[in-house]
């Protein structure tokens, strides 16, 4: 299958051009060769006739008296040397080339021979002497013919060889240009962004590459049918782990509501704490799978701002559980993407923020637009990254050593993760007055 | 208050029912939505818990048979899926709040506490937030029992407030509700109000939390 098809549309066409040529070259050849040396033959007969007129009978004998000046004109030829032989009725030579070759026949007429070492033509003409007819043979080099056949030959080959060569370059540019649709289509696929599954459009596609795209777009439509029953499966897959955890949460929050002996509450209070912790993990997790290429919804016009503020509430509520000053400064910030995902990176940034931020400390949300670039930050004035953690907190597992908090590790891998989806970039960096913890996500250009 | 759980998942449904027996409610649970659907066309109900993930008639039908069929009670919905789609579904189709499971019990109950008492006062001439009541009708106010003195736009902004107690509540929010007046509120004459109305309300232990560059949040009143 790695044949060029345009090496194979070549090949294919040469053997029957050639032939065609050929064909054609010996169709045009034999009929504009005939009248033409019929004429030659006839300025030969001619002359022979002009040569006859010399002959007389004088007492039973022939006298040839040529004078010289006519045979000189007789024999004026610009390509080739003409000969001529005088024969009596008898079939004695009585002028010209006695060894000029008699006609291989009886019929006369006109013929090829050689004649010193030369290739001619002759013919044979009559001419009335005395009671007989006396022969004349009149012969002449091929040399004219030779160029006849030469030009005949070119100029009935050309047009066609020309044709022929038309037809070849046609070929190959029209290949080339009859697959370029197919070029521009493959240019499409490869420009596709790999959470594109929507079928591709068969209506500008020539009518022969549609197998090709309907086979294709049967293909995209199976991988999206695919990516949509991983999507039900995690749907469910959230449902079944939540509510058995939101059972757990309930019982174990009710049981802690009521008077314990002091080691009991102590240990109920780890299973507390794991079951939040695996609540989010789930959470996390879901939030990871779904940030992946395919699982992705399609992208809406999104403004951080609004996100933020949908959030705010619940977060202003996380954050005073832990004595943490949320606060806000929002400008617009639209942005192309999946609301669901932006909404888990900012809830992710700033639970971290909220997480490893001192009793009192403050924690600040921005978005807005910085040289037509839409970003959303979170600053603390925590403990911050060190510059040498900076690279490795956005590995997913990884956790800072020395590190307190309930977290997984996963949040800011899940906010590189779904960053790197909307083509934006992060920026870990110090807070205000070099203190703390600040993680700018920035957008491209929507 | 007479409360209905519909949850299928029996370790929550009764963890919620002793929660919520403890908060003082009656409660009566079941699994299935064609049973609450029926319940809820015989007897009258204060609150709806109502999960989405039933199986056969599942919350979002339990839901809109509901309002089709009037009735009235607030719903609130939970949930284990956090699509954006089904929270804007179940909202569209009449839910009252909308909880994606695990949640913390505190925030379930204050979330309850909430819907009940919007829907206790709904409509209703009296609003009362610890020791602050508000006769609409009258446009008295009452702190400990003693009448409160309260400026028009003081009187509005505590209303917003009031609606919506333990959420927080943008200024820009604010601002619509009370520039009812045909003249422009700053941003910052928001803030004046708010310092006025924490100097009278707070020795009385209620408290307005600023929440910075956003707005303000009434916090529920701790005895």
């Amino acid at each position: 299958m790695a044949r060029s098809l345009r090496a194979h549309l070549l090949r294919l066409l040469l053997p029957p051009i050639a032939a065609l040529l050929a064909v054609g070259a010996v169709v045009a050849y034999y009929p504009s060769m005939e009248p033409a040396t019929e004429a030659y033959n006839q300025a030969l007969v001619d002359i022979g006739i002009a040569i006859g007129s010399y002959v007389h009978t004088k007492d039973q004998s022939y006298a040839f008296d040529l004078p010289p000046a006519v045979e000189q004109v007789l024999r004026t030829d610009r390509y080739d040397t003409i000969y001529y032989r005088v024969l009596t009725p008898e079939g004695g030579t009585i002028a010209g080339e006695p060894d000029l070759p008699l006609a291989p026949d009886a019929s006369g007429g006109s013929y090829d021979a050689l004649f010193k070492g030369q290739r001619i033509h002759i013919v044979s003409v009559l001419a009335p002497c005395g009671v007989g007819e006396c022969s004349i043979l009149v012969a002449e080099t091929n040399v004219k013919r030779a160029r006849l056949t030469r030009d005949i030959l070119f100029s009935s080959l050309m047009p066609q060889m020309v044709l022929a060569v038309a037809t070849l370059v046609i070929v190959w540019f029209g290949v080339k240009r009859g697959l370029g649709p197919l070029a521009r289509l493959s240019e499409e696929i490869k420009e596709r962004s790999p959470r594109d599954l929507h079928p591709i459009d068969a209506a500008a596609a020539p009518e022969e590459t549609r197998p090709l795209l309907a086979a294709l777009n049967g293909l995209l439509e199976q991988v999206s049918e695919a990516s949509r029953n991983q999507q039900r499966f995690l749907a469910n897959a959230a449902h079944q782990l939540r509510t058995p955890l939101a059972g757990l949460q309930a019982h174990t929050e009710l049981a802690l509501s009521q008077p314990l002996p002091e080691p009991v509450r102590a240990q109920l209070d780890q299973v507390h704490q794991a079951t939040i912790r695996t609540a989010r993990l789930a959470n996390q997790l879901l939030a990871l799978a779904r940030a992946e290429p395919g699982a992705r919804g399609d992208p809406s016009h999104v403004n951080l701002k609004g996100v933020v503020e949908a959030e705010a509430d619940a977060w202003v509520h996380q954050a005073l559980a832990r004595d943490v000053d949320l606060g806000f400064e929002l400008e617009p910030a639209p942005v192309q993407g999946d609301a669901f995902l932006l909404r888990e990176a900012l809830a992710n940034l700033v639970h971290n923020a909220i997480e490893y931020s001192t009793r009192g400390g403050r924690v600040t949300v921005r978005t807005g637009a910085r040289d037509g670039n839409a970003f959303a930050e979170v600053e603390d004035d925590g403990p911050g990254i060190p510059l040498a953690e900076r690279g490795r907190v956005l590995e997913r597992f990884y956790r800072m050593p020395g590190t307190s908090g309930t977290g997984s590790g996963l949040g800011l891998a899940i906010v590189r993760e779904i960053a790197a989806g909307h083509g934006a970039g992060i920026e870990l960096g110090e807070g205000a007055g070099s203190k703390g913890c600040r993680v700018a996500i920035t957008f491209p250009h929507a | 208050m007479r409360l209905l759980i519909v949850e299928d998942d029996a370790p929550l449904a009764s963890g919620l029912r002793r929660i919520l027996e403890a908060e003082g409610h009656a409660v009566d649970v079941t699994g299935r939505g064609e049973e609450a659907v029926s319940a809820a066309s015989h007897e009258r109900f204060d609150l709806v818990i109502l999960d989405i993930g039933l199986p056969q008639m599942d919350g979002f039908e339990v839901l809109r048979r509901f309002r089709a069929a009037d009735k009235p009670m607030p719903v609130l919905v939970l949930t284990a899926r956090d699509a954006v789609e089904d929270r804007v579904r179940g909202l569209d189709l009449g839910a009252d709040d909308y909880m994606v499971k695990p949640f913390a019990m505190p925030e379930l109950t204050a979330r309850v506490r909430a819907l009940l008492r919007r829907s206790q006062s709904h409509g209703g001439p009296r609003i009362v937030h610890g020791p602050l009541a508000l006769d609409t009708v009258a446009r008295r106010a009452y702190l400990k029992n003693e009448p409160l003195e309260l400026a028009a736009r003081e009187w509005a902004v505590l209303e917003v407030l009031l609606a919506k107690v333990e959420k927080i509540v943008s200024k820009e929010a604010i601002i619509q509700a009370v520039a009812g007046w045909g003249d422009d509120l700053s941003p910052n004459a928001i803030e004046v109000y708010v310092s006025r109305l924490r100097s009278k309300l707070e020795p009385a232990g209620i408290k307005i939390r600023t929440v910075r560059g956003f707005g303000y949040m009434l916090e529920e009143f701790k005895g």
